[in-house]
């Protein structure tokens, strides 16, 4: 079994506090992996751990057998990341936005004009497309997100809640785009507090709690019980995580 | 090495000059154009002679310079600041980059941006002098290596700013102050005796001195010198900003 994420026994600190400690679990290839937890429990930090915005102190992280530490050039062009906060230019359009960083990640110029091209079409931009960041809306920030993240055509999307804040039917249309990319054979790391969206839409469950992993198993294992994940999610991470 | 990628970082921090020309660009030429004009012309005339050259051709080395340190510094500080502020550093960090790649492409940004500000104060300077270059190479060596480590001093800087007003705290309380008493618009011999030991221990002195030296002939330091100083700060600069980056300081959490 080709794993697309492999992470071994990650320690993330800051300072005192240890945010991540000794978490380890793997995200096959083409999978959907569902990664929940309340604010504050880790995930942002497994996150800037795998992609390279943090640092971390113990453990190991491959991509597709590549360590991003020490390949971290081939690691890194396997993964799109889309976080949490919008962290665009505001004076830059989202064509020139993916134009540049599909440069970033090697892109020979007439590609990424190309491929900038057909990503904005895929995700409903139209007139959007050249206007500066700062004159979209929400829904369409959100999905500049995304584009940036799909813009080198990576294995893997990271998206770290890529719905936060998104009305209904931004979410559902966004629901439908991931879905449609996942079936493309792409590997998705998701991170949601929306627990429908997960059950809607992961192979695969992890829940973090208090920077240790308290679940990991497949979403129809989880809810064979007749519970919900919800159900589950509060009881892990309320009274039966830290027992 | 990921040649496109620095690449496409430079283009996207100098396109920056097409969308924002008024405060980049030409701020630093008005202000260029009056220094010149004022000082130059108007006061210069009453001047006289400095070293055999006339007050104007006396001035223009040193003011072309002050704008390539100015904007250098600027640059780099504003550009590192900002991307930091906004959290879009992390489309480098995340990008397929070596440090020294991420460190490459704000230098070169820097200097095309000095290299435009820089053309067009000779420029103005030439409505008003026949401005001469005596020594391309050297003029080259010190447009380049000025660049250098000002964008470098910029790049601390922008690391180390929390808030916009730190970035301009350095410019008022050290590069203005400095680049004014280095010699921009008097030789030092015009200071009193006992300030001028003062000028060989100021930096700033040596870039201006050398500058004027590539462009008219005339120089009151030890050039030799100056040039190894400058190369050491080039790399005492260098190492300390590839330090910063690379253990993450406050670009890594």
């Amino acid at each position: 079994m080709e794993f697309a994420i492999e992470i071994k026994n990650l320690v993330k600190k800051y300072q005192n506090k240890t945010a991540v400690d000794d978490v380890s679990f793997s995200v096959k290839r083409g999978e959907f992996f569902g990664f929940l937890g309340p604010n504050g429990a880790g995930k942002t930090s497994t996150i800037n751990a795998l992609t390279g915005i943090g640092q971390f102190q113990g453990g190991e992280i491959k991509v597709f057998g590549f360590d991003v530490v020490k390949d971290y050039r081939e690691a890194r062009r396997k993964i799109g990341l889309s976080p949490q906060e919008f962290n665009i230019d505001a004076f830059v359009s989202p064509r020139d936005t993916l134009y540049y960083v599909g440069g970033f990640f090697g892109m020979p110029k007439k590609e990424r004009v190309k491929r900038a091209d057909s990503v904005l079409r895929e995700l409903g931009f139209g007139h959007e497309a050249d206007l500066p960041f700062r004159a979209l809306s929400g829904g369409f920030k959100r999905r500049v997100m995304l584009a940036r993240a799909m813009m080198h055509n990576p294995d893997i999307l990271i998206l770290d809640e890529p719905t936060a804040g998104a009305d209904v039917e931004l979410r559902h249309g966004l629901w439908k785009i991931l879905s449609d990319l996942n079936k493309k054979g792409k590997t998705i790391l998701l991170t949601t507090h929306y627990l429908e969206e997960a059950e809607r839409l992961c192979d695969r469950i992890g829940i973090i709690y208090n920077g240790k992993l308290v679940a990991l198993e497949s979403k129809h294992e989880l809810i064979k019980d007749g519970k919900s994940i919800e159900e589950h999610y509060l009881n892990l991470t309320t009274n039966g995580a830290t027992q | 090495m990921n040649f496109i990628g620095v690449l496409a970082f430079i283009e996207k921090e100098t396109s920056k000059m097409r969308h924002l020309g008024a405060q980049i660009l030409f701020a630093p030429w008005v202000s260029a154009l009056l220094y010149i004009l004022i000082f130059g012309q108007v006061v210069g005339q009453r001047i006289g002679e400095i070293s055999g050259v006339t007050y104007i051709d006396f001035v223009v080395p040193g003011l072309l310079m002050m704008n390539i340190m100015q904007s250098a510094f600027g640059h780099a500080s504003s550009v590192l600041y900002f991307n930091r502020f906004i959290g879009s550093i992390n489309e480098l960090i995340t990008a397929p980059f070596s440090y020294f790649e991420i460190i490459i492409g704000f230098l070169v940004s820097s200097l095309i941006r000095v290299l435009v500000i820089g053309g067009g104060v000779y420029v103005i300077a030439l409505l008003f002098t026949v401005t001469t270059v005596n020594h391309f190479f050297l003029f080259l060596f010190y447009v380049i290596s000025s660049s250098i480590v000002f964008a470098l001093a910029g790049l601390l800087v922008g690391l180390w700013a929390e808030h916009f007003e730190h970035l301009a705290i350095p410019t008022i309380f050290i590069i203005m102050p400095l680049t004014f008493l280095g010699g921009v618009f008097n030789s030092i011999y015009m200071l009193p005796e006992k300030l001028q030991i003062f000028a060989y221990f100021n930096p700033f002195f040596y870039f201006i001195d050398g500058m004027r030296y590539s462009m008219i002939g005339i120089s009151e330091s030890n050039r030799t010198a100056g040039i190894l100083f400058i190369l050491t700060l080039i790399l005492v600069l260098g190492a300390w900003v590839w330090k910063l980056f690379k253990i993450g300081y406050k670009i890594r959490n």
